[in-house]
């Protein structure tokens, strides 16, 4: 019965004032039974004051208990990814709370960034032994043993992917969990495009942005980054001469276009591409399994993406994202 | 042709060495980042492989540090920090290409000699010179459709005068890009690869410019 606090403060009070009543009640019979001709004036004043009292504590109760609901909607928006910690004003009594909250929070940040230095450092580890692992199947191709060569770099390739996927997988749940990622879409195309024009270098292709300005995807910066990269990275390979990203808002999310004028895709290859270990083409290393990470980090995120027949005959891929 | 490839697994950077070698490169290895820079400083490449993970000094910080100080040549990243992310950062920091670790040895050369080829601003894989052609592919030299067999300085002194054919080559740029670093270069002169080479293509394929250095010429 006593569960709420409210409740509690309630019968708190109702005893307190019970007791004072018992004590005021003696007292008055004192000054009556000293002073009869006080009476008849006094009673009026003490009814009006006693109600204005009993008003004044009753708002003064709920002022006391707002900082609990505040709170309340402070936590939720950090859990939302709103904020990173608790903020606001509160009662003494509460603030070594909100710091002892504070620290957990920060303190869990922290070691989630530690397992995901962990995971990376994994990752990376594990790269150069594979490097050396397909180096000694190449190796082993030259000297004719075809058949392990084979062997070698398809188990090499198989765990390179898995390493490759799980890294980013890692990273997106990561950031998924510490809530309060933001990154502005232009930044990240345009950082990935200079990028793209040198790696592509050897083909004449012209890149066009239309992003409105300030379009900001409730993402972290790296796997955008991913996301956009292995997107236009794709196309810059398979476009013919152009490449256009696309960009509108539209409530509470965001959907970006990335059209090429390449071959295109037939319509049953496209929802297959997105699958983890399905190549469109065996001649492009790779395409397949940045494809499943983008479709896998897109929605780790609540995104979605879809590969659609583009306006300019090629591809087009629809990437649907949350909004900050 | 002469590749500096700063990595510090031993084996993955003999081996690459061994590969650029066999397809007629002079390698440099530096097996940390204050080995790179040293020899980034002494010696003249054509191509430079980074690892970004390297004791002493990491490559990103090696690269910006060589780019500041004016330092031209292709590099081209060879890590196993393969995201996108990373990606962005090593071609902002100055790269011309990334390669993620596993690699394929092939698909490293095919880059190296894309590197090249687009700093010396040929745009087709054969390079000719009247009846002469190589195939930078292959690495294989034909004369009128016939195949000649060259020693590896000999194919080096041929494949940088091709890729620089609208100019005459200093003796000493000639020499900076045929040897690596570690070469005794007194025992084998420019002269007498030079004297080999117009023997087995004919005197005109190089042009001596007296004063100034080499040149391609007409076969």
């Amino acid at each position: 019965m006593l569960c709420s606090l409210r409740t509690r403060l309630i019968v708190a009070s109702v005893l307190w004032t019970s007791g004072l009543l018992m004590l005021m009640h003696m007292l008055s019979m004192l000054v009556i039974h000293a002073f009869p001709a006080v009476r008849g004036r006094a009673s009026y004043l003490a009814v009006f004051l006693g109600v204005v009292f009993m008003a004044a504590g009753f708002f003064a109760a709920r002022r006391g208990l707002t900082p609990f609901h505040n709170l309340r909607q402070r936590l939720a928006s950090v859990r939302a990814g709103d904020e990173a910690r608790v903020q606001g004003a509160y009662p003494a009594e509460i603030h070594p709370l909100i710091e002892e909250m504070n620290g957990l929070l920060e303190s869990r940040e922290a070691s989630i960034r530690r397992a995901l230095a962990t995971a990376g450092d994994l990752a990376h580890g594990l790269k150069t032994p594979l490097a050396l692992l397909a180096q000694e199947a190449e190796h082993l191709r030259s000297e004719g043993h075809v058949e392990s060569a084979e062997t070698i770099a398809q188990q090499v390739e198989k765990m390179t992917r898995q390493v490759d996927y799980q890294l980013a997988r890692a990273r997106a749940a990561s950031s998924g969990a510490s809530g309060t990622a933001r990154t502005l879409v232009a930044d990240s195309a345009e950082g990935l495009i200079r990028a793209l024009r040198k790696l592509h270098a050897g083909r004449t292709l012209s890149i066009t942005v239309d992003l409105p300005p300030g379009l900001t995807a409730r993402l972290q910066r790296e796997d955008l980054d991913e996301i956009l990269g292995n997107l236009l990275d794709n196309a810059c390979t398979w476009a013919a001469s152009t490449i256009r990203v696309s960009g509108v808002r539209s409530g509470q999310v965001l959907t970006i276009l990335i059209d090429d004028d390449g071959p295109g895709l037939p319509p049953e290859l496209r929802t297959a591409v997105l699958e983890r270990g399905v190549r469109a083409d065996e001649a492009a290393p790779g395409s397949g399994l940045g494809l499943a990470i983008v479709r896998d980090l897109a929605e780790l995120y609540g995104g979605s993406i879809a590969l659609e027949q583009s306006p300019q005959r090629g591809l087009r891929a629809r990437l649907s994202l949350p909004v900050a | 042709m002469r590749v500096l490839i700063v990595e510090d697994e031993t084996l993955i950077a003999g081996r690459l060495a061994k590969e650029l070698a066999q397809a007629g490169y002079a390698v440099d290895t530096a097996a940390d980042g204050a080995q790179a820079d040293h020899l980034a400083y002494a010696g003249e490449y054509d191509v430079v492989l980074l690892d970004l993970g390297l004791p002493k000094v990491d490559g990103l910080t090696l690269l910006r540090r060589w780019r500041a100080s004016g330092l031209r040549w292709p590099v081209l990243i060879l890590t196993a920090r393969g995201s996108w992310h990373e990606k962005v950062e090593g071609i902002d920091s100055g790269a011309d290409d990334y390669v993620a670790k596993p690699f394929r040895v092939e698909e490293v050369l095919a880059r190296v000699r894309a590197l090249i080829r687009r700093t010396s601003g040929a745009t087709s894989v054969e390079l000719h010179s009247g009846a002469l052609t190589l195939d930078v592919r292959t690495a294989r030299v034909t004369l009128a459709g016939e195949p000649v067999k060259l020693t590896s300085f000999e194919f080096r002194i041929l494949s940088y005068l091709l890729h620089h054919r609208d100019r005459v080559v200093p003796r000493i740029e000639l020499i900076d890009h045929i040897y690596a670093q570690d070469f005794d270069r007194d025992s084998n002169t420019v002269e007498v690869f030079i004297a080999r080479l117009r023997r087995k293509l004919g005197p005109a394929c190089v042009e001596t410019v007296r004063g100034l250095g080499y040149r391609i010429g007409a076969v």
